[in-house]
């Protein structure tokens, strides 16, 4: 399984050799190139749909000028077109993506692929609701910053990196807001909580973060189901689970570890599923389902711990007749 | 309590912001002798760091764990013998070495190997067999098992010494002086005819191949 899905990502990079843009993760300075080279092509194609702005001559000399330091071969429509045209070089030299540290990786100004893909996922959030979490959001989203539609190639999982970004910022939402309760907690201002209440409110903030985007729910849950995406939600769903019991104080080192973190997956998956069709206000039904689960896990944890209790007298008593039969047999008379 | 007060240092740079948490948890133990941010463990500074502390820290944590049971084992059928209150005094020590590094385990948010009971059953199963061999038996069980752990440190603390000393010194310090324990325990065995058991190279050996192969399976799993 993990071999079909190291090779659909090497198919994936395959097909993603013949774009400009370098690895996400990569931040040397052999793809600040490439990347400098995929920003210009997405300029440039913006540069052809928008050829009646306002011109500034300001921005396109500074424009040829690093038109004359990079005559890179991937010139699609020859650098002619690029000193004519000019709001796309007044777009370059918005905040964020400076090309005048060319030799400045790091600079301050200088904004990663990494920065730029969140800035365009989070933006494509808003268009969700309209266009589902699909290439269309991103694609709206990308107009809105200012960049051709055409950059949604640079993500090359589409509909699942939207929904993955979203997960991944629930997440660390979450976690803040966990941080800053227990924070109150430390200072005195709140009660801290029981366990079971710390893990309903917990679950409950964390699903009340998808109500926005209810009706496309089930979409962006299918969506996440796709092999491909399978390893990256398991992990976004197993960090937050093991987020949420290490602030409610679980510090187990055994099997606890595991039983615990399974107990609580199952609460979650199972609350989110019946999120999906609730219809009472304010979803009521949904959280007295998951009180109502983490009741009953609370109630079976109990019982295991009497179980327990119970099978250790058990031995004793077992351990206590096998003596007593010893001695009155004779058999325990030397060691 | 001396380990309370070293955990008081710590503060990882978590990027999913429990930093807050953990500082509020140790903010009113007063401050000890090192004068560094971290307790035992320094906070990883990417992911490959993180896993090879991970994968260091889970097998020794399962070490441990297998070898309390070992000596469990060897209690229950040789308690009351007269080797029972040396196999009592080594499983002491190794409770003790549990105990510190589930501390560790639980600071630095690492996962225990899944595998925990498997070694629970076949801890105690191997402790109790050899202790059924009689005391040499039980002796020729724990010079084996030492062996195979302290071979085992030995290699973590080159790997660490080899990557940043400086860095892991508290770590170092620690499996340090584990290791310098069940060399002390291997060296007890030896002194209490360990070596007068039937088959002995052989028991050893297949000892000794259980260990490498536990160790290597707890890494990762």
């Amino acid at each position: 399984m993990a071999a079909l899905l190291r090779g659909l990502r090497a198919g994936r990079a395959l097909r993603g050799l013949g774009r400009v843009v370098a690895a996400p993760t990569a931040t040397d300075l052999q793809s600040g190139g490439l990347r400098r080279g995929f920003h210009r092509a997405v300029l440039r194609l913006q540069d052809e749909s928008k050829s009646d702005k306002h011109p500034s001559s300001s921005s396109s000399t500074y424009h040829e000028h690093y038109q004359a330091h990079h005559a890179e071969p991937d010139s699609a429509g020859g650098p002619q077109d690029d000193l004519t045209s000019d709001p796309a070089a007044e777009e370059a030299s918005r905040a964020n993506t400076s090309y005048q540290d060319q030799g400045g990786e790091q600079g301050e100004e200088y904004e990663t692929e990494e920065q730029l893909q969140a800035r365009v996922l989070t933006a494509a959030l808003e268009f969700v609701p309209l266009h589902g979490w699909s290439m269309e959001a991103i694609a709206a989203a990308a107009e809105t910053l200012g960049l051709s539609s055409a950059s949604t190639g640079m993500f090359y999982n589409g509909a699942g990196d939207l929904v993955l970004h979203f997960i991944a910022q629930c997440n660390s939402q979450l976690t803040e807001i966990l941080a800053e309760q227990h924070n109150q907690v430390q200072l005195g201002q709140a009660e801290p909580k029981k366990t079971a209440d710390f893990l309903s409110d917990a679950v409950e903030t964390r699903l009340r973060m998808h109500i926005p985007y209810m009706e496309s729910w089930p979409q962006a849950m299918s969506i996440l189901l796709l092999p491909h995406n399978i390893p990256d939600s398991l992990k976004h769903l197993s960090t937050l689970v093991d987020d949420m019991w290490y602030c409610a104080g679980d510090r187990s080192t055994d099997m606890n570890w595991y039983t615990k973190r399974a107990a609580l997956t199952g609460i979650y998956n199972t609350t989110e599923l019946v999120m999906l069709q609730d219809s009472s206000p304010d979803f009521q039904d949904t959280w007295n389902f998951l009180d109502n689960r983490i009741q009953d896990v609370v109630n079976m944890a109990a019982t295991a711990k009497q179980a327990q209790a119970t099978g250790e007298t058990v031995v004793q008593g077992l351990m206590g007749a096998a003596v007593t039969l010893k001695n009155l047999t004779g058999l325990n008379q030397r060691r | 309590m001396h380990r309370a007060a070293r955990a008081a240092l710590h503060d990882r740079s978590d990027p999913v912001g429990l930093t807050m948490i953990r500082r509020c948890l140790r903010c009113r133990v007063p401050l000890q002798q090192s004068s560094r941010a971290y307790g035992i463990v320094p906070p990883p500074r990417d992911s490959e760091e993180k896993e090879m502390l991970d994968q260091i820290l889970r097998v020794d944590h399962a070490g441990e764990y297998g070898a309390n049971r070992i000596y469990a084992g060897q209690m229950a059928v040789l308690g009351r013998s007269s080797v029972g209150p040396l196999i009592q005094e080594m499983w002491d020590q190794e409770k003790k070495h549990l105990a510190k590094f589930n501390e560790i385990l639980a600071e630095n948010r690492v996962r225990p190997t899944a595998l925990l009971p498997l070694w629970n059953i076949a801890g105690f199963a191997l402790g109790a067999s050899c202790a059924l061999l009689g005391k040499e038996g039980a002796m020729a069980c724990t010079v084996a098992v030492e062996e195979s752990i302290s071979e085992h440190y030995n290699s973590q603390i080159r790997a660490l010494m080899e990557k940043d000393p400086e860095r892991y010194t508290e770590l170092l310090q620690v499996i340090k002086e584990f290791r310098d324990d069940e060399m002390e325990h291997h060296d007890t065995g030896l002194e209490h005819d360990a070596e007068s058991v039937p088959g002995y190279w052989l028991l050893k050996t297949a000892i000794q191949l259980g260990c490498k192969a536990a160790i290597l399976v707890s890494q990762r799993v």
